[in-house]
């Protein structure tokens, strides 16, 4: 899946990322690749932006800590941010039942 | 031991664009990358290339960064809610009849000079595409539109105390909007 067709998803993917714990940004990436079977094609430097308008939004929260010898910038979900992931998640379940619906489903019979 | 050139050079042109807290951010993450293509077999040279495609290109990061910026989205706020802010003033200097205020050209003047150059530096910020100047635009308008609405204010309340609710409901936004510049300046600051 590419970086425009998830356009409006990757917030909920990001959340969803660090809904088990802290993860720093190469960490959160991993994860969707593990979580996506490896499908997800987005150039790993965008989640790092992506991930800052999260923080300013107050969904995730930054820290640094130090990892051999090294800095590293930690995030984790705030309660604001496991709130926006429920909603997000109930939103698409919707969406996703409306489209298997209208594409899967029979089609009625034109009157 | 020093990064191989690739990351290097990758790193220095992010450095170019971006505040040193941010680069440090992505310097760990690219570093992670190499360590992981290292891991799964690649001589160096390999491993250091097949992390900088996969982070992406540069340019693409930064305009990311510049998207997401604490500047840009104070400039845009502030230029959301400039048009009423300035509709309760326009009222209020027209109810008052400001035309006739013992206010000397010259200053009138330069208050309009500087609104203009306000505006300006919002419209940059909220459409710029390179993360500094984005950020300076816009620590530099939240300074001017917090100094603007407090001349105005002050202009109001010194020659026409008397002037009742538009001038009330001006003044109040105009607090209103000072304080949301002051609290976002330093945001914009860092971006």
């Amino acid at each position: 899946m590419r970086a425009e067709e998830l356009k409006g998803h990757l917030d909920a993917l990001l959340l969803a990322a660090l809904e088990g714990g802290p993860r720093h940004g190469y960490a959160v990436m991993e994860a969707l690749r593990q979580s996506t079977g490896g499908r997800l094609d987005l150039p790993t430097g965008t989640i790092y932006p992506a991930l800052h308008r999260l923080e300013q939004a107050g969904l995730i929260k930054g820290s640094w800590s130090v990892v051999g010898g090294r800095r590293r910038r930690m995030y984790q979900l705030t309660a604001a941010g496991a709130e926006a992931l429920s909603g997000k998640r109930a939103s698409w379940r919707d969406f996703a039942a409306m489209m298997s619906a209208a594409l899967e489903g029979p089609c009625p019979d034109p009157a | 031991m020093p990064g191989p050139r690739l990351i290097d050079d990758y790193l220095a042109a992010l450095s170019a664009a971006l505040p040193p807290r941010i680069v440090e951010e992505l310097a760990d993450g690219l570093d992670e990358t190499r360590r992981w293509h290292l891991g799964r077999g690649l001589a160096p040279d390999a491993a250091a290339q097949a992390a900088v495609a996969e982070f992406g290109d540069p340019q693409v990061i930064v305009t990311s960064f510049t998207q997401a910026s604490s500047g840009r989205r104070t400039a845009r706020r502030l230029l959301l809610i400039g048009p009423g802010v300035g509709l309760c003033w326009a009222i209020t200097l027209i109810t008052a009849r400001a035309w006739q205020w013992p206010v000397p050209v010259a200053a009138r003047v330069l208050f309009g000079l500087a609104l203009i150059t306000v505006i300006g530096l919002l419209a940059a910020a909220a459409a710029g595409r390179r993360y500094r100047p984005v950020c300076r635009a816009a620590a530099a308008a939240c300074v001017g539109t917090a100094i603007l609405d407090a001349v105005l204010a002050c202009t109001v309340l010194v020659i026409a105390p008397t002037l009742m609710w538009p001038a009330a409901v001006a003044v109040a936004l105009s607090a209103g909007r000072t304080g949301f510049a002051l609290r976002s300046l330093p945001h914009a600051l860092t971006g």
